[in-house]
């Protein structure tokens, strides 16, 4: 742990949770995506995408699931949605879910509507697009509803959760995309949207560490991420893997392995993004009088053994 | 009905610890849980230099940012003003140790041997891991309760009790004659992080 942001960082959520966020982003991006192919009647594109969303934020709310410390009480959430963000995203993510799977059955597999009533897929599909927009900003509202972390409670991370969830739902497609033969026009034409979103995920990206790095309660947290212990997933996963390298390819319009490779690197990069948030989240010290006070010890961390085990 | 809260004097307080293991034997907390603990902080330069320990615990807040963000609403404030956890609806999303800017809570997946792995749990490991699970649970966020079970017994909490510079008083803040009360009123009691909105009923009396 970095020695500033030790006893202060949050430790709980970690992989489970940035794996749930990631998934959440590409089902989200990935069904916007499929649903304004399907306006543009590129029905290959928008049965990839409709097919992708639902089942990736159904892993990712496994995740979730997988996290929780008392599992048999999960139904509860959906309970009081006055509450906090955690009920109204589970509410938001089930209709989701939802809407996903009754398009996908009706329209894609096994399909028992596909070739009619045009109007009724575009009503579900855009409704569907709402709440996926909804899954996407609800993972940074998450965060940002934790008032106490400086580094997350801010408006920039719901924006850079959305531009990244789209653009990693892109790249999800794309993937599957060339697996399955699509027209390489459209592939192509994906790939010139997805340039676009990546230059505002770095701007935005470029903002919101500017803005933590400016405010002094968050300044810790950004530091974790561009010189301190997270600096080596920040720059090497979320710069080179989910940015740099997607944009020069897709710049290029490579297609075949290329684009599959640009896509997977480009998911990694979102799921490092998620983590390095994840892992920057701490509070800032108590202050009283003129001191700042800070845990001494480790208390989170396991104790180290004495000795050896006695013969048993 | 009573408002429970408390008073730290910071000019008392040296920094022994005692409250920090008395509440471990009362609650029977597992390895690297501490409801109540110590932080130190320094200030000035070499070779001015000043220490001060700062005793925490969960601060029982007026308006608690983790009832604000609980699911379930497992965590609530009681009658006393206390806030506490009902561990039979909570479902561990740990939100709640984000929404908490003091770094009151703690969660833990069980309740693990103080000692090497491989050993068996020791007679007093079994009865307090019996303990903390009939109280707490394993899963659940868990923080300080102002010690329950001692105060329907009639007792102080135990890091108050515990004290030996009697630097915590622990009294009703809604009657103005309790020694708390009068003790924020006449030496100017403040709170830690006003700036979260949060409302505090746990206040410190200036070191100096």
């Amino acid at each position: 742990m970095d020695s500033k942001l030790f006893g202060l960082a949050q430790t709980e959520w970690r992989w489970l949770i940035a794996i749930y966020l990631f998934l959440a982003g590409v089902g989200g991006g990935a069904h916007i995506t499929g649903v304004v192919a399907d306006f543009l009647g590129w029905s290959k594109v928008a049965d990839i995408g409709v097919c992708l969303g639902w089942p990736c934020v159904l892993i990712g709310c496994m995740c979730l699931l997988g996290d929780l410390g008392q599992i048999k009480n999960a139904w509860r959430v959906t309970r009081k949605p006055d509450t906090s963000w955690i009920a109204r995203g589970t509410i938001v993510i089930s209709i989701f879910m939802i809407i996903g799977f009754v398009h996908t059955v009706l329209w894609v597999w096994p399909g028992s509507m596909a070739g009619t009533n045009d109007t009724a897929r575009h009503f579900l599909g855009a409704l569907g697009a709402f709440f996926a927009f909804g899954t996407m900003v609800y993972t940074g509202l998450l965060l940002g509803d934790a008032i106490p972390i400086p580094f997350w409670s801010t408006v920039l991370l719901p924006i850079l959760f959305f531009v990244s969830a789209l653009s990693t739902g892109i790249m999800a497609v794309v993937l599957v995309g060339v697996t399955f033969g699509v027209d390489q026009e459209r592939l192509l034409a994906l790939g010139r949207v997805d340039i676009l979103l990546i230059v505002v995920e770095g701007l935005v990206l470029a903002a919101y560490l500017h803005g933590s790095y400016r405010i002094p309660n968050s300044r810790m947290s950004a530091e974790h991420l561009l010189r301190g212990e997270a600096a080596g997933m920040f720059w090497v996963g979320v710069g080179v893997c989910g940015l740099l390298i997607p944009l020069v390819f897709d710049a290029l319009g490579v297609h075949g392995v290329g684009a599959v490779a640009a896509s997977i690197l480009g998911l990694i990069g979102g799921l490092c993004l998620r983590y390095v948030v994840l892992a920057g989240g701490a509070m800032y010290p108590m202050s009283a009088a003129g001191f700042e006070f800070r845990p001494i010890g480790r208390p989170k961390e396991p104790m180290p053994a004495i000795g050896k085990l006695p013969p048993s | 009905m009573a408002r429970y809260g408390m008073v730290i004097d910071l000019k008392r307080c040296y920094g022994c610890y005692a409250c920090m293991l008395a509440c471990k034997v009362a609650n029977h907390t597992p390895p690297n849980v501490f409801w109540s603990r110590i932080l130190k902080g320094e200030s000035g330069t070499f070779p001015n230099v000043v220490r001060q320990a700062l005793p925490v615990l969960c601060f029982h807040c007026e308006n608690p940012g983790c009832v604000k963000v609980c699911p379930t609403k497992a965590t609530y404030a009681n009658e006393d003003g206390v806030v506490v956890i009902d561990k039979n609806v909570c479902v561990g999303c740990k939100y709640c140790l984000m929404g908490c800017p003091y770094g009151a809570r703690y969660t833990v997946k069980e309740w693990k041997s103080y000692f090497p792995e491989g050993l068996p749990l020791s007679e007093l490991e079994e009865f307090q891991k019996n303990a903390w699970e009939e109280k707490s649970g394993c899963g659940v966020a868990t923080k300080c309760d102002f010690c329950t079970s001692r105060r329907k017994e009639g007792k102080e909490p135990a890091c108050v009790a515990a004290c030996p510079a009697n630097a915590r008083i622990f009294g009703d803040l809604d009657d103005p004659n309790s020694e708390a009360s009068l003790r924020i009123e006449r030496d100017r009691g403040f709170v830690l992080k006003p700036e979260q909105g949060t409302n505090p009923k746990v206040y410190y009396l200036a070191p100096r």
